[in-house]
């Protein structure tokens, strides 16, 4: 399982015993190391005079080298040697592929449809746009409040609020259709045949470059059980939209489950072409008198960096079970974060949350993500992803599993 | 001007009531291109582990000087963490943002109606409306004496009633009971607050038309074609336009998290607001 997972995903980016990336395994060593020596070795390979021009400061040489955000300016030569680095991912080899320019695409709910936040963010640099979730019939969505802000994260419980399929592809199609940028769609629904229904729609129009869907909404038909939660609604719902259409199909994992693994692994079975995780965690504010919940809706969705352990983890979990792609979401808001999903198993990953503050960071992530590259002497960013798993093969170990909630 | 990134430096910060601050931010994009009822979209500080920008209504906006202020009462960690920026310092704003108060060419008397901080909602128009040569009457309410904002701080021009809940100061009574004193005066009423002070204004603006048998002024053009309800045109026709308020996420129309609800369903108060025409909210029927 593990071996064909590498030949399927990383066959170019096995990391080998001469990879000249091998020495990340030993980060103290290479910190002490950069830190003593602070010339890197793109510089050199690209044949500059070390210490010509001092791109990091002797200071921060050691975390610059870990990969950590330090403001970053190219001379025009090494602007030449970042634009030559290959950031591109296919998301979907095996259905007329989804291949994005950069692996840091924006996640369903936080971006709109991609023209809300107008000239501040150039759309057309993100890797891929993950639209508004969108519903066979249009929704109100729920009571106000609906968002609200906690530690480290916020709650939202928008409710899907959207303007329904047919609206949204003669609402901004055209307008997708005109950009570079894939634009996948997010969609929700309350039974297999609203899910089917709308990927038949969405097959086939111009602009519209996959789908993803959101199963982490209750199946009106089975007692309100969320698709998410079941294997065996999840692989039901991934198999019949498989059916329904050709378009790259990404599922979208919910992380409110005790073992997320026999769902991932049932969604790959069902035909999925990638993995997205994680969705938001279920969670409760109260309201400032404590005499109900603050949210319209009693129960949000917390996102944010206070979930990012929760997504690695998962996305740690899922990289050892499925050989499909997994692209990650929670709490990225640095190129740190953007590493981590990485060598956690993840070949993309999604900025939610962090754009409400800072609507240029998944640009800046790209580039920054260009700029790990050119430091580490990498011509793509695939070896680094999945550093971080598991060497041995074999079956994963079950530990860790007592201690969930 | 449309909605950008900009870094403004907070040149003046000071507390003008207890616990309410005024700040001066130098952004002269900001303050040569917003209108009043527009706001800023501000980041607070990463270390502090915020994660969302705060909204606040453009207090006062000067081209001249290319000066913006900003009026906000310290109401948890976003807020208490803007009072403690020094002088110097640079917030990054993103702005301006949402649709402004739109004010009828015709209309001379404009009543302004605020409850305590709601003042900074429209403050700004005060401004404008003085420029334009308008007639301006402000009623403000606040809980007592010690929140009543500085009338200083207000054009010399407009004329400043104030009605406090204690009695304490002015009116003794709520500042929405004032309103049917000033509704044949007043051509067009706009109103920043609370939200039950909103919606009583609403209740009680409603069918002031039949009630003071007012024609409805202009031209007939193009008869029975109504201006689509939310229209900049819509607005400018009605008495009573608020600004609402609500918790926040993008404030670009992005995530929905800011909807309320509409009489046509949910509007979103950054993009569709956070200036409504009242009749264009669903208020509570018991208001």
């Amino acid at each position: 399982m593990k071996a064909k997972k590498q030949v399927i995903i990383f066959g170019d980016m096995r990391v080998g015993k001469d990879s000249p990336n091998r020495s990340k395994r030993t980060p103290t060593v290479r910190k002490i190391k950069s830190a003593i020596v602070p010339i890197d070795r793109s510089a050199v390979r690209l044949g500059h005079q070390p210490g010509a021009r001092p791109r990091v400061e002797t200071g921060s040489a050691a975390v610059a080298d870990l990969g950590a955000s330090v403001s970053f300016e190219p001379t025009l030569a090494e602007r030449e040697s970042l634009d030559r680095i290959d950031l591109s991912v296919d998301l979907a080899p095996e259905h007329g592929g989804l291949r994005l320019a950069n692996p840091i695409l924006v996640a369903s709910g936080t971006f709109g449809y991609g023209v809300e936040y107008g000239e501040v963010v150039d759309v057309q640099r993100l890797g891929a746009i993950c639209c508004k979730g969108t519903t066979l019939r249009p929704r109100a969505g729920n009571p106000p409040p609906r968002v609200t802000e906690t530690p480290g994260g916020m709650l939202n419980s928008i409710g899907l609020q959207n303007p329904g399929v047919d609206a949204v592809i003669e609402k901004y199609g055209s307008v997708w259709a005109s950009w570079a940028v894939p634009v996948i769609v997010n969609v929700a629904g309350e039974s297999i045949e609203d899910y089917v229904e709308v990927a038949r729609r969405l097959d086939g129009v111009p602009g519209v470059a996959g789908i993803e869907l959101n199963i982490s909404c209750p199946n009106v038909g089975k007692g309100g059980l969320q698709f998410a939660i079941d294997r065996d609604a999840a692989r039901a719902v991934t198999a019949a939209v498989r059916r329904a259409t050709q378009l790259p199909l990404l599922v979208k994992l919910s992380p409110n489950v005790a073992d997320v693994r026999p769902i991932a692994r049932a969604i790959e079975e069902a035909g999925a072409d990638a993995i997205s995780a994680i969705n938001t965690l279920s969670g409760l504010a109260v309201a400032p008198d404590r005499t109900r919940a603050f949210l319209g809706n009693t129960y949000g969705g917390l996102s944010g960096p206070a979930i990012k352990p929760v997504a690695l983890r998962i996305v740690y979990e899922v990289a050892q079970v499925v050989s499909i792609p997994i692209v990650a979401i929670g709490g990225v808001t640095s190129i740190d974060d953007v590493l981590d999903f990485l060598a956690c198993g993840a070949v993309a990953v999604q900025v939610g949350t962090a754009i409400f503050a800072d609507p240029e960071l998944p640009v800046r992530l790209a580039d920054e993500l260009r700029a790990v590259c050119l430091r580490r002497g990498l011509e793509t960013y695939r070896p680094l992803v999945g550093t971080a798993l598991p060497k041995r093969t074999g079956a994963p170990s079950a530990k860790g599993a007592e201690y969930r909630p | 001007m449309t909605m950008r990134l900009v870094a403004a430096e907070l040149v003046e910060s000071r507390q003008i009531l207890p616990g309410q601050w005024l700040q001066s931010f130098h952004a002269p994009e900001l303050a040569s291109g917003s209108r009043a009822g527009q706001f800023v979209h501000v980041r607070t500080g990463d270390y502090s582990g915020l994660v969302l920008r705060r909204p606040f209504s453009i207090n006062t906006a000067d081209p001249a000087t290319g000066i913006v202020t900003l009026h906000f009462r310290t109401v948890g960690r976003g807020t208490e963490w803007m009072a403690r920026v020094r002088e110097g310092e640079t917030l990054d704003m993103l702005g301006p943002l949402g649709r402004p108060f739109e004010v009828d060419p015709r209309s001379h008397h404009l009543l302004l109606v605020a409850g305590g901080l709601g003042m900074a909602g429209i403050r700004m128009l005060a401004d404008e409306a003085v420029r334009d040569g308008r007639q301006v009457t402000i009623l403000f309410g606040a809980l007592s004496a010690s929140h009543v904002y500085p009338s200083s701080l207000l054009p010399d021009e407009v004329e400043y009633v104030v009605a406090t809940d204690d009695g304490s100061l002015g009116h003794h009574s709520l500042v929405t009971e004032l309103l049917p004193d000033y509704e044949a005066w007043a051509d067009q009423a706009f109103a920043c607050g609370p939200y039950p002070m909103l919606a009583r204004l609403a209740q009680l603006a409603a069918g002031r038309r039949a009630r003071l048998g007012v024609a409805k002024l202009g031209r007939k053009r193009g008869a029975g074609r109504a201006d689509p309800l939310g229209s900049s045109a819509s607005r400018r026709k009605a008495f009573l336009q608020v600004s609402m308020e609500q918790t926040m996420g993008c404030a670009v129309g992005a995530c929905l998290g800011c909807s309320i609800i509409g009489v046509e369903g949910p509007v979103r108060v950054c993009r569709e607001g956070p200036v409504f025409a009242a009749e264009e909210i669903a208020w509570p029927a018991s208001a």
